[in-house]
């Protein structure tokens, strides 16, 4: 087994809905994410892209075939367990930020770390300042999150996805919800990220720019990827 | 502190006013609770320490033989639990002092007092009343009973000193116009009166006492009454009164004379204080209860607008287990802020009632509110809080951990 290799998923099915409505939402899907690569996920509305961003995030179950993360296998876990796994190893970045609205942007950072119990209060306090001053946000450590602008939202959310060090982060259009140059940082930052720290970044997007600029395109259609072509 | 309980206090914070107000119900449930079960055993407890000082423990009376004894072949039917129906009662008790001599080798008896019991007619002026005469010896009456302590005019050296005189109740001593010194005329089965001069009144606190009881000295009574015999009953003070049944039970058969209990004997009235304590405690806890549907309402409300913190912390490896605890913690909260604020206004509001002037004249006799201060209620309002607070929390809980976090993710996505 290569010992880069982050992520892989093989010949995942999954189907959505009940009876009528029932559809066949990925139909085969298999994938291989090794660390220090990025890779786009693009294609139509409704053609299963953050269905198999859930399913690689242990979020939700496929229906068939199987994901590995550092070469064990992940996807049938108990709930507890696939929890523990997203705790540890897996990062999320929301469209939305999604961040907790009552807590700070420093708080925020540190609530992964307080569920994976490996850090005492003042080194939590200190590694998410830490990780908001990568991401240009070391003056609003207080500030609470829902004062910061959506540029800023989403940096702190890039940083709680950081927050654990993962070996995975996976994005659903991480910089849909920002204008030009917010979403050229937010890239710049976590492409920079994944090949210093040897991560793994899957990243949903509908911009064709932001996926030229990735190691991998992922082309799907119609539940299935229908072309993989890595940047030259 | 565990990251739920982090969180859940966070969350509490956020929706001051809603959890303000169920607290509110919590602590208004606890102290009413608290109070209502300090009035009903106030009184209940004041009923059974008058009792107890005017008739004792346990009461020993006349002698009984099974009705089959001496025959050569036993009658039929003769079951066990006829026991009681097939006895022969012989009035009276003749060898009271050699049973109070075996009685006080007893460690639970404290006192026993011989007592001829006997009704007449008593007259003062134009006044007549039908009275229940208690002939006693002074002193074994005095180490028996709380006698010396209920008289609220006279003294009992007066009565001791003095055989031709008596202690009347004083309900009774109001209805024939009677005070210490005056004196009073009863009416032998013989047809003649005899006078006797009041020596004391005595308010025991027991309506019934109070308004028929009159004491003489045992031997004076046996002359009065025509009675061949010293006593008619015996009665107990007990170190332990709650284990007067079992005694009671252990003295009829050792000494084959009817044996009854205070429990027994006052059953009746016991039941109704009882049924007063349930329906109060019933009616205080639909309060408490309608606190927890408040609590079920504020932790619903607030589960549903943070369906999309509860999809970001499960993203981010937060168990189902944690989801709920962090609902579960805010219940918690509001029951032991609720259960500890209730308890300390429940306290306040029952030292306010104890002080608050009533005439009760009737089954009991009390010129206030009369309360008892027991920890046990508190507990039991604190039990019966959190079980409410918990039944109303769990449920909004266990929804959070069940809410599938992608639906919420996959909906705020598109």
């Amino acid at each position: 087994m290569n010992q880069d290799v982050c992520l892989t998923c093989c010949d995942i099915q999954r189907f959505l809905g009940e009876e009528e409505s029932r559809v066949h939402a990925l139909r085969g899907v298999s994938l291989t994410l090794e660390a220090g690569t990025v890779h786009a996920v693009v294609g139509p509305s409704g053609c299963g892209k953050s269905t198999l961003l859930y399913i690689l995030g242990l979020l939700d179950q496929p229906d068939g075939g199987s994901v590995t993360i550092k070469s064990e296998p992940v996807s049938h876990l108990p709930d507890d367990e696939l929890a523990r796994k997203r705790n540890e190893l897996i990062g999320f970045i929301f469209q939305f930020h999604f961040l907790l609205e009552d807590f700070s942007a420093q708080e925020n950072v540190m609530i992964p770390m307080r569920r994976l119990g490996r850090l005492s209060e003042n080194e939590m306090r200190s590694r998410a300042a830490e990780l908001l001053e990568a991401v240009g946000l070391g003056a609003k450590l207080a500030r609470p999150s829902r004062h910061l602008s959506g540029g800023e939202q989403q940096r702190v959310a890039i940083a709680r996805a950081l927050a654990n060090d993962p070996d995975v982060i996976l994005a659903d259009e991480p910089t849909g919800n920002l204008d030009m140059e917010n979403s050229q940082r937010a890239f710049d930052l976590l492409q920079r990220i994944v090949q210093e720290r040897g991560k793994a970044l899957l990243l949903v997007t509908h911009n064709p720019q932001m996926a030229n600029l990735c190691d991998w395109i992922h082309e799907m259609e119609d539940g299935q990827i229908v072309n993989a072509r890595q940047r030259v | 502190m565990t990251p739920p309980l982090y969180i859940a206090l966070r969350f509490l914070s956020h929706r001051k006013r809603a959890f303000l107000l169920s607290l509110c119900g919590v602590i208004f449930g606890v102290a009413i609770f608290i109070c209502t079960q300090a009035q009903t055993e106030g009184f209940a407890q004041h009923f059974i320490d008058s009792t107890l000082g005017s008739n004792g423990s346990l009461i020993l009376r006349s002698r009984f033989q099974p009705l089959g004894a001496g025959l050569p072949v036993p009658p039929k039917k003769t079951a066990t639990h006829h026991k009681a129906t097939q006895r022969r009662y012989i009035e009276g008790i003749t060898n009271a002092r050699e049973i109070m001599r075996v009685s006080r080798q007893f460690s639970n008896v404290a006192a026993c007092s011989p007592v001829l019991r006997g009704t007449l007619s008593a007259r003062s002026g134009f006044e007549n009343a039908t009275v229940d005469l208690f002939g006693i010896d002074p002193a074994l009456h005095l180490q028996t009973t709380d006698l010396t302590r209920q008289l609220i005019a006279g003294t009992f050296e007066d009565f001791r000193d003095n055989p031709a005189s008596v202690i009347v109740g004083s309900k009774l001593g109001q209805e024939l116009n009677l005070t210490a010194g005056d004196s009073v005329q009863l009416l032998s089965p013989g047809g003649e009166y005899w006078r006797f001069m009041v020596a004391a009144v005595a308010r025991s606190g027991v309506g019934a006492v109070d308004a028929g009881r009159v004491y003489a000295h045992g031997k004076v009574a046996q002359t009065l009454l025509r009675r061949p015999y010293p006593a008619s009953m015996i009665i107990y003070k007990l170190r332990d009164p709650d284990r007067a049944p079992a005694l009671a039970k252990h003295f009829e058969t050792l000494f084959q004379h009817n044996s009854q209990s205070w429990q027994e004997r006052e059953a009746g009235n016991l039941q109704l204080f009882l049924t007063l304590r349930i329906s109060a405690a019933i009616t205080v806890s639909l309060i408490i209860l309608l606190a927890g549907f408040g609590i079920f309402n504020v932790l619903t409300m607030s589960v549903l607008s943070k369906v999309k913190e509860i999809a970001i912390l499960r993203s981010m490896g937060y168990r189902q287990g944690d989801i709920s605890a962090i609902f579960l913690w805010q219940g918690a909260m509001i029951a032991a802020a609720g259960a500890f604020l209730g308890s300390a206004a429940g306290a306040l509001l029952t030292w306010g009632v104890s002080h608050i002037p009533i005439r009760v004249r009737g089954l009991l006799v009390a010129d206030h509110f009369l309360v008892a201060w027991d920890w046990r209620h508190y507990f039991w309002a604190t039990i019966l809080a959190v079980v409410a607070v918990f039944i109303a929390s769990y449920v909004p809980a266990r929804r959070a951990a069940l809410l599938p976090p992608v639906a919420t993710l996959r909906g705020s996505s598109v």
